[in-house]
């Protein structure tokens, strides 16, 4: 996990270094008189960069995925949980006690 | 619903404690959350726990919780005694709670004084007339005493204001399977279905009582539910194979006269081999068995 987080934090780096960049390019394009058509290609490249690096530590970080009951390939139901909300203690276990000398001290 | 992986882990925990290697709080709170019934188990443990003064002021508040299992736990072993420490402790830090009031009133239907069980139960239904605990308690005690019929009375009277309790369901039909009213059964197992299309065991359960109860038409919906619990274990329940060739062969026992059996026949062969690939694998003592059994019902190629 804190691999995956290190790399969330660089992501999220390198997109505000995207954010800075842009921002500068446009001051720059201001100076020059000229218009804005879109970011230079290397901002787009760390754009996706950041983009990807973000995605993937938000997916690794938080914990493991579960699996989908009916449709994984080795994790199925196998049994149901007994009902314990109906459970009743006039069984054979009353007849054969466990022997214990348990005792609950205080 | 107790997945694969949380058995094996549940195995694995069950080892590790009962060999002394620690880890008897997690074990313990696998059990709670799986709601598997290891009464022996959870009352040696968690009285281990309760009784060592530094484990147990590390839970902080889940200290309640352990008590509250350990006290069902002793009332399941007959360990009277110490359930009724465990509910004199939580008696102490909730002098008015309605879930130590249930834990009593268990306590008493352990002893078997139903009576005063029942007077408990109500006293406790007068604060709280739609209380799902303690109106299944009361199902559970008329099955206790041997009512049989009492309990369906309640547990159908409970039904039609809780019909989306599927537990409750899945007891009812429980109770009509062992009375042998099949047709009553498969009503409850199909709402079981209905309100829990993807687990297996609704299924496959459906589909014996189908079986059991008979006729052309409950045998090949039978066989059609016996292959969706294939469909849903991914082949791995051994009943379910077994049900599409007993289905089949009896389907095909009834309708010798009409052939129009060639239709269906692909599934049953590949159930037989399926059974037979699986019994090689995990049981090649008893191979020759099966083959012979499958042979005399006509199913395998």
């Amino acid at each position: 996990m804190g691999a995956a987080f290190v790399v969330g934090v660089f992501g999220v780096l390198i997109l505000a270094h995207a954010t800075y960049s842009t921002i500068h390019y446009r001051e720059l394009l201001k100076i020059m008189e000229e218009e804005f058509s879109g970011p230079p290609i290397n901002v787009l490249f760390e754009l996706l960069l950041g983009f990807v690096l973000c995605l993937w530590a938000a997916l690794a970080v938080p914990g493991k995925f579960l699996s989908i009951l009916p449709h994984s390939e080795e994790n199925r139901i196998v049994s149901l949980p007994e009902n314990l909300d109906f459970m009743i203690f006039n069984h054979r276990g009353k007849v054969f006690p466990t022997v214990t000398d348990l005792k609950l001290k205080h | 619903m107790v997945s694969k992986t949380e058995q094996t882990q549940l195995e694995r925990l069950e080892n590790q404690v009962d060999n002394g290697g620690g880890g008897a709080w997690e074990y313990l709170c696998l059990v709670r959350k799986l709601k598997v019934r290891r009464s022996e188990k959870v009352l040696k443990h968690g009285l281990s726990i309760l009784n060592d003064h530094r484990k147990r002021s590390s839970l902080g508040s889940e200290e309640w919780t352990l008590y509250e299992q350990v006290a069902v736990a002793a009332m399941d072993c007959q360990c009277l005694d110490v359930a009724k420490d465990c509910i004199n402790a939580l008696m102490k830090r909730f002098p008015e709670s309605k879930r130590v009031g249930k834990l009593e009133a268990m306590l008493l239907e352990a002893k078997g004084s139903w009576a005063e069980a029942e007077k408990a139960y109500s006293s406790l239904l007068e604060d709280n007339p739609l209380d799902q605990g303690i109106l299944k308690r009361r199902v559970a005690m008329a099955k206790a005493q041997g009512d049989v019929s009492g309990a369906i009375d309640c547990l159908n009277k409970y039904l039609e204001t809780f019909m989306a309790d599927h537990d409750a369901w899945r007891d009812l039909a429980e109770i009509y399977v062992s009375l042998q009213m099949y047709k009553q059964a498969a009503f409850c197992y199909e709402e079981l279905i209905l309100s829990q299309p993807t687990v297996p065991l609704h299924h496959l359960a459906y589909a014996d009582v189908l079986y059991t109860l008979g006729g052309l038409e409950n045998l090949q919906a039978a066989k059609k539910y016996y292959a969706s619990t294939i469909d849903l274990t991914g082949g791995k329940n051994t009943r379910a194979l077994f049900g599409v060739c007993l289905c089949s062969s009896a389907i095909g026992q009834l309708a010798k006269g009409r052939n129009k059996e060639d239709k269906e026949s692909e599934l049953q062969s590949l159930a037989a081999a399926a059974l037979e690939k699986d019994y090689k694998r995990r049981a090649p003592a008893t191979l020759s068995l099966i083959t012979t059994a499958l042979k005399s019902l006509k199913v395998s190629s």
